[in-house]
C-alpha cells in the first residue's frame, strides 16, 4: 500500500471563514413553498409594475409545468421546495455607508473583506444579504461618466430606467428557459442593474457580494448589465453562505448585453456552503468585434448546475471562458459553458480545469454550435481534470453541432492524476515530495487563478495548500 | 417476407443508441429514433443464441437487441476452438435483398484468433431496412478482428448493433467503414473486463446526399491495465446529417488503464450538420483519458504538404474520399466485403476510379466472391 | 546558356517580419547545388519561398523556372512545372494510404500517366531500390513513421515523380548511417535516371561525397554572401561559416 500513502491530500476550503451565523430574529421571512400569493406579495413589498407582476405570475405556471431533464445531471432530490421561503429580509434600508448597515451585517462583510475591497481596487460595490441589498454604493468619478451601478428595484422605480430595465429584463433568459429559470423569474428579489454609456471604460471593477444567511431559505437575485458600444466593464460577483444542514437554493440569473465593440469581463467566485444547490442562469449576447470573459471559480455548493452560455451574433466577436471547479466530499458539481457562433469570423475558446477529490464529482459539460452562417467562425474547448484520490470521479461531456463548412473547431479533454514522473523530476531538482505535489497543483490551477482579481487568487491558492501524509518526518 | 413495403406494420425504437453519460436534450445528440418493421412469427420456434450472451453489452442497446432477436430467422452461433489460430474469417453477410436482419453470436476461446466480417450491401434503391446485431465474447489471451463494412444503397436503412467482451489480456482490432446507406445507426461497446485487455477501434465514415449517420462507440475500461484507442474519421459532403458520440468509461477499479478518443472530420459540403459529443467518464484516478475532436477543412499544413506534391485543393480534397475506399479495401479481410466496397466505390467515384483503386492494390474480384484471392498485403508484397 | 531556375532580387518573410533580402540565383538543368549557412541563415525559407509556401510573403523580386513567370503561382502548379521539395519534416496524413496518395499524384502528370499493374511494378522497383517494405504502402501517408522512414517516403516521390528540379531541405538530418546511405542511394539514382537539377540544402557535407557539385551557395542572415566551386564545402568543412558571418550585409566575399 506504499502506493495510497502517496496520494495527495489537498485541505478542504478553510470554510472557518464563512462558517458564522447571525441571528435571523426580527427578519421578514415569508412562508415555506410557493404560491401565487407569495408571488403576489413579493412584487407588492417592491411596489413593481404591473408588467412584472403579470411576468412573476407567468413564471410560477411555467414552474409548475416544467420538469427538470430524467436523463442527465446531479440529482436535486435533497431540494424541497415546500421547505424554503423564497424571501428573507433583514428590516433595514439598503445603505450608501456602511456605517449605516446593521452591526450584525456589517460585521459580516467585514469579515468577507468587502468594505477593504472597495476602497482599494473597486469603482463600486453592492452587497445582498438574504434576499435584499443592503448597500450599494459607487465612486463619484463614476457616477459622472454617467454609468449607472444599482439595483433592478431602484432602476424600476426611476421613470429614466424603468422603460430600459423593461425592454431587456428577461429577453435573454425566458422564464421558458428551464424549470428554475422559471422559478427565478417567479420570486426574484435583489441583484444588479448596470449602464456603462458609450465609449465609457472604467478602470476599477464593479463588485456585487450575495451572502444568504438565512437557514431553508433561497436567493433569486437577477443581475442585468447592458454594454454600451465601446465601453468596457470588468464585473465581479462573489458568493457565499454559512453551513446548514437544511437545504438552500440559489437560482440566480445574470443576463449581459455586449453591443459593438465593447468588452465585458464577469469574474465569479463562487463559494456557497455545502447544503447549497446551485441552480444559476447566465448569459450574455454579444455584438461585432467586442469581447466577452467569462471567470468563473467554482468551489462551494451540494450541487451546481452553471453553464455560462455566450452568443455571438455579430461579426467578429470573441469569447473567452476559463473556468476551475474544485469538488470536494459531498458535492456533485456540474459546470461548463455553452456558446453559440452566428456571425462570421467569431472567435471563442474556452479552458476548464477541476479537480476532485474525497469523493467529490465533477463534471464539464459544453456546447459549441456554430451557425450556418458563421463563415471563418473558431472554436477551442479544452478541458483538464486532475484526480487526487480512487474515490472521487470527473466526467467530461462536451457537444458540438457544426453547420459551416469553413468552421474550424478543435476540443480536447484530459483526466488522470499527477504523475510520479513529475513528483520524482521535482524532487531531484530539491523539493520535497509535499513540496513538489503542491507545485503541480498550483500549476494546474494557475491559468485560471491568475485570471482572478488579486484578493480571490490569494483565496485560492490558500484553497489548494496541500499536505502530505508523512511528508515531514 | 422480404418485402417490406409500406403495407408492413411498423414499430417505433424510441432513443436507442445512446450513451452512457447524456446532455441536454435540446441539442439532439443524445440518441436516434428509429422506424422498423415489426413482422409476425406467430407460432414459429427460432434457434437463438447461448444466454451468456444477453450479458454482453450492445452498442445500440436492449431494445435494438430485442427487436433484432424478435425479427431475426435462427441465429447464428460460431465457436473458434481454445488456441485454433487459423479459423476461416466468420462472414456475416447482410444482403439487404435477402436476409435482411441477422444476429450472430462468437465465442472466440482461450487463446485463439479470429475474424469476423461483417457486410451489409445492397445497390438497389428499393426503401429496406436492415440489421446486424453481432455479440461477441473474446476469451482470455484471444484476439479478435472485426471489420464492418456498411455499403447499401441511398433509399436504405441499416442498423448495426455490435457488443464485445474481452477477457484478460485479450486484443480486439475493429475497423468500420461506413460508406453510404440512407440512414446508418451503429453502435459499439467493447467492454474491457479482464485485466491487461485491449482494443484499437477504427471507424471511417462517408456522408453525402441526405444521408444519415449516427454512431455510439462505447469503451468500457473495467480491466487492470486496459488500453483503448478510438480514431474516428470521416468526410461530410453535401448535406449529409451525422451525430457521433464516444465514450470512453474508465470504472473503478480499473488502474493503470489508458484510454484514448480522437475524431478527425473534413467538412465539403454547405448543408452538412455534424454533431460530435465525445466523453470520458472517469471513477478512478490511476488512469489516463484523452480525446480529442478537429472539425473542419483539410488542414492547413497537409494541404501545403499535398498541393507541393501537385494537388489543386479539389484533387487533395478528393483524394481523401478515395483514400477512404482505398483503406476499406486494404482492411477489408474477406472478397464478400471487398466486392461491396468496390461496387459502392464504383457508384461513388465512378467506374474507372473503382477499377484504378482495385488495380492498383493488385485485388481480383471474383464474379462470386470465392474466398481464394490473397490478401491486399501479401499481393502488394508480391508485385 | 538557359537556366532551370532563376532567382532575382528576391526578397520575401513571414508577415511578422523580413528573412530573405535580395537573393540571386540560377540553377541550371541537371545541376547541382549546394545551399549551405549557419542555423537560422534563411536556406529553408528560399527552399519553401520556391515551392509557394503560403506562408511567407514574396515582396520583391521573381522566381522563374523553365522559361516561365511562376513568383504567383500556388505550389501545386509549381510541382506539376517540375519542381520538388522535400520537406525537413515530412506532414503526417491521416487517412490517406500511401498507395493511394502516390497513385493520385502520379496520374494527374500526363507524362508519368500509366495504368495500374505498370504503376504498382514502378512502385515495386523504387521500393527495392531504397530498400523499403512494401507494407508502407498500405498504412496512412507518414503516419507514426520514424525520421528515417518518412525520408524514404520523400524518396519514393522524389524518384516516382522526376522532377526537373528537386530541393532536398536536411534531407540527411537526424538520420543513422544505413538510411542516410540509402538517401545517398536515392539522390543518385534521381540523378542518373532523369538527369534532375538539385538544390541540396544541408549542413553534412557527407552526404555531398558522392555528388558531383557545381555550385556551393552560402547564406547568412537571409543573404546570398558567397557562391563558389565544390571545394568551398572542404573549406567549410574546415573552418566553418565565421568569415562569412562577419562579412557586411549584402556583400559577396571572395571565395
Amino acid at each position: 500500500m506504499a502506493e495510497k500513502s502517496k496520494r495527495t491530500e489537498v485541505e478542504d476550503v478553510d470554510r472557518s471563514l464563512y462558517d458564522f451565523v447571525k441571528s435571523e430574529e426580527g427578519y421578514e421571512r415569508y412562508a415555506d413553498g410557493l404560491t401565487p400569493d407569495i408571488v403576489r406579495s413579493i412584487s407588492a413589498k417592491k411596489d413593481e409594475p404591473q408588467w412584472m407582476l403579470d411576468m412573476r405570475l407567468k413564471a410560477l405556471e411555467i414552474y409548475q409545468d416544467k420538469q427538470m431533464a430524467p436523463n442527465w445531471g446531479p440529482s436535486i432530490a435533497g431540494l424541497d421546495m415546500d421547505h424554503i421561503s423564497t424571501y428573507v429580509s433583514p428590516k433595514t434600508k439598503q445603505a450608501k455607508d456602511w456605517n449605516d448597515v446593521p452591526a450584525d451585517i456589517k460585521d459580516t462583510f467585514e469579515r468577507l473583506g468587502i468594505p477593504e475591497a472597495e476602497r482599494e481596487s473597486l469603482a463600486g460595490v453592492g452587497a445582498q444579504y438574504d434576499s435584499e441589498i443592503v448597500y450599494h454604493n459607487m465612486r463619484e468619478e463614476v457616477a459622472k461618466q454617467g454609468v449607472v451601478y444599482t439595483t433592478i428595484e431602484d432602476a424600476l422605480h426611476d421613470p429614466k430606467w424603468e422603460p430600459v430595465v423593461h425592454e431587456y429584463f428577461g429577453t435573454l433568459i425566458p422564464p421558458t428557459d428551464h424549470k428554475f429559470a422559471a422559478l427565478h423569474y417567479a420570486v426574484w428579489s435583489g441583484g444588479s442593474f448596470v449602464y456603462v454609456p458609450k465609449d465609457v471604460h472604467l478602470d476599477y471593477p464593479l463588485q456585487s457580494y450575495f451572502r444568504l444567511n438565512a437557514q431553508g431559505a433561497g436567493q433569486f437575485e437577477h443581475t442585468l448589465i447592458i454594454v454600451e458600444p465601446g465601453a468596457d466593464l470588468h464585473f465581479i460577483e462573489g458568493c457565499s453562505a454559512p453551513k446548514y444542514y437544511e437545504a438552500n437554493l440559489h437560482a440566480g440569473a445574470v443576463e449581459l448585453f455586449v453591443k459593438d465593440h465593447a468588452r465585458l469581463r464577469y469574474s465569479t467566485i463562487e463559494n456557497w456552503s455545502k447544503n447549497m444547490y446551485n441552480l444559476n442562469t447566465k448569459r450574455a449576447t454579444v455584438g461585432a468585434d467586442s469581447k466577452m470573459e467569462w471567470v468563473s471559480g467554482s468551489f462551494g455548493s451540494h450541487v451546481s448546475y452553471l453553464y455560462p452560455t455566450t452568443i455571438l451574433k455579430g461579426d467578429r466577436g470573441s469569447c473567452e471562458y476559463t473556468g476551475i471547479t474544485f469538488s470536494g466530499a459531498t458535492q456533485d458539481l456540474d459546470t461548463g459553458c455553452k456558446f453559440i457562433l452566428l456571425g462570421k469570423d467569431t472567435n471563442v475558446s474556452a479552458d476548464a480545469k477541476s479537480i476532485s477529490k474525497d469523493g467529490g464529482v465533477n463534471t464539464f459539460r459544453s456546447s459549441v454550435f456554430v451557425g450556418k452562417d458563421a463563415q471563418n467562425a473558431r472554436a477551442t474547448v479544452s478541458c483538464s481534470s486532475l484526480m487526487l484520490d480512487d474515490i472521487s470521479r470527473s466526467d467530461t461531456i462536451p457537444q458540438m453541432d457544426i453547420r459551416n463548412n469553413t468552421a474550424q473547431v478543435g476540443h480536447e479533454a484530459t483526466i488522470g492524476r499527477i504523475s510520479d514522473d513529475t513528483v520524482l523530476y521535482l524532487m531531484s531538482r530539491g523539493c520535497s515530495e509535499a513540496e513538489a505535489r503542491t507545485m503541480v497543483v498550483n500549476g494546474f490551477a494557475d491559468p485560471v487563478s491568475k485570471e482572478l482579481p488579486l484578493e480571490y487568487a490569494v483565496e485560492m491558492n490558500n484553497l489548494i495548500k496541500i499536505e502530505m501524509e508523512g511528508a515531514i518526518g | 417476407m422480404a418485402d417490406n413495403t409500406k403495407t408492413e406494420p411498423m414499430v417505433t425504437l424510441e432513443r436507442v443508441n445512446t450513451p452512457p453519460a447524456q446532455t441536454w436534450n435540446y441539442l439532439k445528440t443524445n440518441d436516434i429514433t428509429l422506424t422498423v418493421p415489426k413482422l409476425s412469427r406467430k407460432g414459429d420456434v427460432y434457434f437463438a443464441l447461448p444466454r451468456l450472451f444477453d450479458k454482453v453489452e450492445t452498442g445500440m442497446g436492449p431494445k435494438v437487441t430485442d427487436w433484432v432477436t424478435s425479427q431475426a430467422a435462427d441465429a447464428t452461433y460460431v465457436e473458434v476452438r481454445a488456441g485454433e489460430k487459423n479459423h476461416a474469417p466468420i462472414v456475416v453477410d447482410v444482403d439487404s435483398n435477402a436476409c435482411v436482419v441477422s444476429d450472430c453470436g462468437v465465442m472466440v476461446r482461450h487463446d485463439a484468433d479470429a475474424t469476423v466480417v461483417v457486410v451489409s450491401h445492397g445497390a438497389d434503391d428499393v426503401k429496406r431496412t436492415s440489421a446486424a446485431l453481432v455479440r461477441i465474447v473474446v476469451e482470455s489471451g484471444a484476439r479478435l478482428r472485426l471489420v464492418e463494412v456498411v455499403a447499401e444503397g441511398d433509399a436504405h436503412q441499416h442498423l448495426e448493433s455490435v457488443g464485445i467482451s474481452a477477457d484478460e489480456g485479450a486484443t480486439v482490432e475493429v475497423r468500420q467503414f461506413f460508406l453510404g446507406a440512407g440512414t446508418t445507426a451503429a453502435g459499439i461497446c467493447c467492454a474491457l473486463r479482464g485485466d491487461d485487455a485491449r482494443v484499437d477501434l477504427q471507424s471511417h465514415y462517408l456522408g453525402q446526399g441526405t444521408q444519415v449517420l449516427d454512431i455510439n462507440h462505447v469503451v468500457r475500461m473495467a480491466g487492470k491495465n486496459g488500453r483503448a484507442d478510438v480514431r474516428e474519421s470521416g468526410i461530410l459532403n453535401d448535406a449529409a446529417h451525422k451525430s457521433l458520440r464516444a465514450t470512453i468509461d474508465l470504472i473503478h477499479g480499473g488502474s493503470g488503464s489508458k484510454g484514448n478518443e480522437i475524431e478527425s472530420v473534413l467538412v465539403n459540403g454547405d448543408d452538412v450538420v455534424n454533431k460530435t459529443m465525445p466523453v470520458i467518464l472517469c471513477d478512478e484516478d490511476d488512469v489516463q483519458g484523452n480525446h480529442g475532436a478537429t472539425i473542419g477543412s483539410v488542414d492547413p499544413q497537409q494541404m501545403d504538404y499535398l498541393m507541393g506534391r501537385g494537388l489543386s485543393r479539389e484533387q487533395a480534397q478528393d483524394l481523401f474520399v478515395r483514400a477512404l475506399f482505398d483503406d476499406a479495401l486494404i482492411e477489408a479481410a474477406h472478397p464478400l466485403a471487398r466486392k461491396a466496397v468496390f461496387e459502392r466505390a464504383a457508384a461513388t467515384l465512378g467506374q474507372e476510379v473503382a477499377c484504378d483503386l482495385i488495380d492498383t492494390l493488385g485485388i481480383e474480384l471474383p464474379a462470386n466472391a470465392e474466398p481464394t484471392a490473397p490478401t491486399s498485403r501479401e499481393d502488394a508484397s508480391n508485385a | 546558356m538557359s537556366q532551370l531556375l532563376t532567382i532575382s532580387g528576391l526578397s520575401a518573410g513571414t508577415d511578422e517580419k523580413p528573412i530573405l533580402h535580395g537573393i540571386d540565383l540560377s540553377v541550371g538543368a541537371g545541376e547541382t547545388h549546394v545551399l549551405m549557412g549557419p542555423n537560422g541563415a534563411g536556406k529553408s525559407t528560399l527552399g519553401h519561398v520556391i515551392m509557394g509556401d503560403p506562408v511567407y510573403k514574396v515582396t520583391g523580386g521573381t522566381i522563374s523556372f523553365d522559361g516561365e513567370d511562376i513568383t504567383d503561382k500556388t505550389p501545386d502548379k509549381r510541382s506539376l512545372a517540375g519542381i520538388f521539395l522535400s520537406y525537413q519534416a515530412p506532414v503526417e496524413v491521416p487517412g490517406v494510404p500511401l498507395y493511394s496518395f502516390l497513385r493520385t499524384i502520379t496520374q494527374m502528370r500526363p507524362e508519368l500517366k500509366t495504368t495500374a499493374r505498370k504503376f504498382r511494378q514502378r512502385v515495386g522497383e523504387i521500393c527495392d531500390q531504397l530498400d523499403m517494405d512494401q507494407g508502407f504502402l498500405t498504412r496512412e501517408l507518414n503516419v507514426g513513421f520514424s525520421g528515417g522512414e518518412k525520408k524514404k517516403v520523400e524518396m519514393l516521390q522524389l524518384l516516382l515523380l522526376q522532377p526537373k528540379l528537386a530541393i532536398l531541405d536536411e534531407t540527411d538530418s537526424g538520420l543513422d548511417v544505413d538510411a542516410l546511405s540509402v538517401v545517398s542511394r536515392g539522390i543518385e539514382a534521381y540523378r542518373k535516371e532523369c538527369d534532375g537539377a538539385l538544390l541540396m540544402i544541408t549542413h553534412n557535407t557527407r552526404i555531398l561525397e558522392k555528388l558531383d557539385v557545381d555550385k556551393t551557395h552560402v547564406m547568412v542572415k537571409g543573404h546570398l554572401v558567397a557562391e563558389g566551386p565544390a571545394s568551398l564545402i572542404d573549406d567549410i568543412d574546415q573552418n566553418g561559416f565565421a568569415r562569412f558571418e562577419q562579412a557586411p550585409a549584402g556583400q559577396k566575399v571572395e571565395a
